[in-house]
């Protein structure tokens, strides 16, 4: 049952075994089993890439502030390392295994009221390949780095005399198994592990959307990996594929490049997306607004992802009727999309809002989506990308759709099971601000370069003509506005750690499982099977003072009382 | 809309092209105007909804703040069949009206019409050559008004892209393969106001200098510039040829290779010609040295032979320390323009070190590239 209990208050001095003192020691955590701690390690090594990452960003923001060279030693060869590593790292390091390998393992196996995932050796040896992946991808510098742009295109991939280049494809094909691992466990898990009473349509939306990602992850990361294992035979051996001086072909390459990387943006948004539905319905305290439509709307955006991966090639020299049928299909994930947007924002009505930092994050979310997805039509439509393609608009397209809403999802996420993942809450005012200097610095950096790829300016460059340079002046401003944010952000979160107040069970009034177990939680999440009701009836929550938290009243709570529960079945 | 955009062109220092738009870059090419079209009515879409999101969202979160001392309110409806019905098919039908407009137009842009001018155009790490039908070439593109212009495309190493703004035009140039891209203006390119060409597809180290301009001529200018293209290399008396012709060649050159002594790509020019006459020897990658392969007898009768080598075959003997990057010129320079890039390695005390004819005054062209 849950461990909430109004007799008995938690008491902050004696607080019950949790699965961070359950054992101690390096080794404990090293070879530890437990979902929550692989999902804590995998959160830790995802914000120590994600701070190496946004280094390298702003190395590349700085050095755009004029044209030619503004910090000394920053060659063209420099620059094209440095945006190669901030996008490789950002994409395969930060983005991917973010939500659904550190917030969905730990969060996952709690929601179902699991002790743990399916495989939980299968989920270890997944962050090793992570590990060994990262420390290949990162030890390409010492061999001399890589400068192909995260997208590996040939023949440039083949014949750069960068050193680094095969390392580090090696480290992202290991890194491709870690994820196809991932994804197999949750699809596992969500199949075999569901309690009684938890039909498909009573999980929480977070697992539609983590199981629709793994989908993803199981049947197209395989394709990259194969990719990069031709890539690395053409680059040592010599044997002709891609490069047409061997008689290969690169624009097969691209094929073969974005039938994964196309569906990769999925595995990073879809989760985010999943994230979102939780916020919003738990800080409205507000039942979602059409289930159904958001659950199956997750699977579409996932059937979709495999069939649009050719309107990265509309200029490449792809026959025009590919084009056409590309363009036609990329406009349906349109519409699973506006219907989430429009549910999302239907979930708020009649609700009772609250403006807490996760609150805040996801309404962040909503504005910065809705941004990237409007600005996917222009580059949807044939004629007009003609003139977008890689240009600026399409770098500022999927920052708004990778950062503003794929990460901005994990960090509100983040912010959301902060309080159950350590057991301490934040400081709420610091989050706020810290949200809204993040947002501004956003849409500063990135909304200029919509203007900035519209007016012409092509992406990778290290130089540019000087009627570009007043958008890349208030756009670097605003990645330093940003690193501000994000700088307090890790200042506030640290410092919770140590000083902040002791977290209640349901800080935020959730419904669903994870918040009816400790914060932190035990080692075995629950100690008996729980009973699940619907995670999103709000009926039964009420704010308890002496806990500091939410807690169910019992007479109120459908899962204890058949009657409610029947009066309930709308 | 208007106070905006001339706000923000404004704002745009050191550009002197006339039509820039708060959103668009000037509008200069028939295919331009049903893109821009095009552009403005996704802009429109895209106004409403965002503005129609955004005001709703401020209502809600205003509206449905939480009360503090009340119990939830619990009467929010749980889902409406026709309204996410509705919010699903109209924004269905919005897309395949824009699909199709957009897809329409498409379909000119990809379909050069049988009367074009057509101009070959290879790329190369890191420049453009283009190459017209009476065998002049250029490093800037002259096209003519008025009649629909034909790039049939080309590159000699990896992925480039030919990108013009102005035209809204932009096709890969892919190694192995023949591309096509055309477009047709129809206003003279005022002087001093080139339109932009630039290279989209990330090549390496000289990506963002790919950037030349694209000069529109009224089809007599043009035959006129076209006839004096194709001689210009052929009226200099060999005696000027060094100094007239040796820095307009090397314009093509200095990417990689500098003459102040500097490290580029390739090998600086400077003392070049003292280095492969058997000054300070030097190697190559394969480990002979230049005194062993160039000489009376050797690989390379003479240093001329070698500088020739090098400009036709340059993998053969590639300077150690260096990549074996340098793309071959075959066809590109003929023996006239070997004979002055070999003349200005000569004489390169009597240039300065951007190639700039010390001796005496530029002396005027007879021909100018306009």
């Amino acid at each position: 049952m849950t461990t909430i209990n109004l007799s008995q208050p938690l008491d902050t001095a004696t607080r019950p075994d949790n699965y961070l003192t359950h054992t101690r020691g390096f080794m404990s955590w090293a070879f530890t089993l437990d979902h929550k701690r692989i999902g804590v390690m995998y959160m830790v090594s995802v914000l120590i890439s994600f701070f190496v990452g946004g280094v390298f960003a702003l190395l590349v923001r700085t050095e755009l502030l004029t044209p030619g060279q503004t910090i000394p030693g920053v060659t063209a060869d420099v620059y094209n390392h440095f945006f190669t590593l901030h996008g490789a790292i950002m994409v395969f390091l930060v983005i991917i295994p973010s939500i659904p390998a550190a917030l969905g393992n730990f969060i996952m196996p709690i929601m179902l009221g699991a002790k743990d995932v399916a495989f939980p050796r299968l989920n270890l040896f997944s962050y090793y390949l992570w590990l060994f992946g990262a420390l290949f991808t990162v030890s390409s510098l010492l061999l001399g780095g890589f400068d192909t742009g995260w997208t590996f295109y040939t023949p440039y991939s083949t014949t750069t005399p960068a050193g680094g280049v095969i390392p580090a494809l090696t480290g992202v094909f290991i890194l491709g198994f870690s994820s196809i691992f991932t994804g197999l466990n949750f699809i596992v898990t969500v199949h075999k592990l569901r309690p009684p009473g938890m039909t498909w349509f009573r999980m929480p939306l977070f697992l539609w959307a983590i199981y629709a990602t793994a989908i993803i992850q199981v049947l197209a990361t395989p394709v990259l990996g194969i990719t990069l294992l031709l890539l690395i035979v053409e680059r040592a051996f010599n044997i002709g594929i891609f490069d047409p001086s061997m008689g290969g072909d690169p624009v097969l390459y691209q094929h073969f490049f974005w039938f994964y990387s196309h569906p990769a943006v999925y595995i990073m948004i879809l989760p985010a997306m999943g994230i979102i539905s939780e916020l919003i319905t738990v800080h409205a305290h507000r039942h979602i607004f059409g289930y159904k439509f958001i659950a199956l709307s997750s699977i579409a955006i996932a059937i979709f992802s495999f069939l649009v991966w050719g309107h990265h090639m509309f200029t490449s020299g792809q026959s025009p009727l590919l084009n056409t049928l590309f363009s036609l299909i990329s406009f349906s994930v349109a519409i699973p999309s506006a219907v989430k947007v429009f549910n999302w924002m239907s979930t708020l009505y009649k609700g009772n809002i609250v403006l807490n930092t996760p609150m805040l994050y996801a309404l962040s979310f909503l504005v910065l989506f809705t941004i990237g997805g409007l600005t996917g039509i222009h580059l949807a439509t044939l004629n007009t990308d003609v003139h977008l393609h890689d240009t600026y608009f399409v770098v500022a397209h999927f920052h708004y759709v990778m950062m503003g809403s794929a990460l901005i999802g994990m960090i509100g996420g983040l912010h959301h099971w902060w309080p159950k993942m350590t057991g301490r809450m934040y400081n709420e005012n610091l989050g706020r601000i810290a949200c809204i200097t993040v947002f501004i610095g956003f849409n500063v950096t990135f909304f200029t370069q919509f203007f900035l790829g519209s007016q012409g300016m092509p992406r990778r460059y290290y130089d540019y003509l000087p009627e570009y340079q007043i958008y890349h002046v208030i756009s670097t401003i605003g990645s330093y506005i940003m690193a501000c944010g994000f700088l307090l952000t890790a200042y506030y979160l640290l410092a919770s750690l140590f000083g902040g107040r002791i977290a209640p069970a349901n800080p935020w009034g959730g419904r669903s499982l994870e918040w009816q177990c400790a914060s932190p939680p035990p080692f075995d999440n629950f100690a008996t099977q729980p009973r699940v009701g619907d995670c999103y009836d709000f009926t039964a929550i009420r704010w308890d003072e002496k806990e500091q938290g939410y807690v169910v009243d019992p007479a109120l709570d459908s899962t204890k009382n058949p009657q409610l529960a029947a009066k309930n079945l709308h | 809309m208007n106070i905006a955009s001339t706000i923000f062109s404004n704002l745009l220092a050191g550009d002197p092209r006339e039509g820039r738009t708060l959103w668009l870059p000037p509008q200069d090419s028939n295919l331009a105007v049903n893109s821009d079209l095009m552009f403005w009515w996704i802009n429109v879409v895209c106004y409403f909804f965002f503005i129609g999101i955004v005001i709703a969202l401020v209502i809600l979160v205003v509206k449905y703040r939480m009360k503090k001392d009340r119990p939830f309110r619990t009467d929010g409806p749980l889902h409406h069949l026709p309204l996410e019905t509705t919010w699903a098919v109209v924004p269905l039908f919005i897309v395949i009206f824009i699909f199709y407009f957009g897809f329409r137009d498409y379909l000119n842009f990809m379909t050069p019409p049988k009367n074009s001018y057509e101009i070959a155009v290879t790329a190369q790490k890191w420049g453009w050559l283009f190459k017209y039908p009476n065998g002049a070439t250029s490093d800037d593109l002259y096209v003519p008004t008025g009649r629909p212009v034909k790039l049939s495309m080309r590159s000699s190493d990896v992925l480039h892209s030919c990108y013009i703004p102005d035209f809204r035009v932009k096709k890969d140039l892919v190694p192995g393969r023949y591309s096509y891209l055309w477009f047709q203006t129809d206003n003279v390119t005022p002087e001093g106001a080139g339109h932009n060409l630039f290279c989209s597809e990330y090549c390496g180290t000289g990506h963002s200098n790919m950037n030349r301009k694209v000069y529109a001529l009224s089809q007599p200018e043009f035959d006129t510039w076209l006839t004096a293209q194709s001689q210009w290399l052929d009226k200099i008396p060999e005696e000027e040829l060094y100094f007239r012709a040796g820095p307009k060649l090397y314009a093509r050159c200095m990417q990689c290779h500098s003459l102040d002594g500097t490290k580029g790509i390739g090998p600086s020019w400077k003392n070049l010609w003292a280095r492969v006459n058997g000054g300070e020897d030097g190697k190559f990658v394969d480990g002979t040295s230049y005194q062993s392969q160039i000489g009376a007898g050797k690989q390379y009768q003479t240093p001329e032979d070698y500088i020739r080598a090098s400009i036709l075959n340059p993998g053969e003997h590639v300077v150690a320390g260096y990549a074996n990057a340098m793309p071959s010129f075959k066809g590109q320079l003929n023996d006239k323009g070997i004979d002055a890039i070999i003349g200005f390695l000569k004489h390169m005390d009597e240039f300065d070190t951007k190639g700039k004819y010390l001796k005496e005054a530029a002396p005027s062209p007879k021909v100018s590239m306009k």
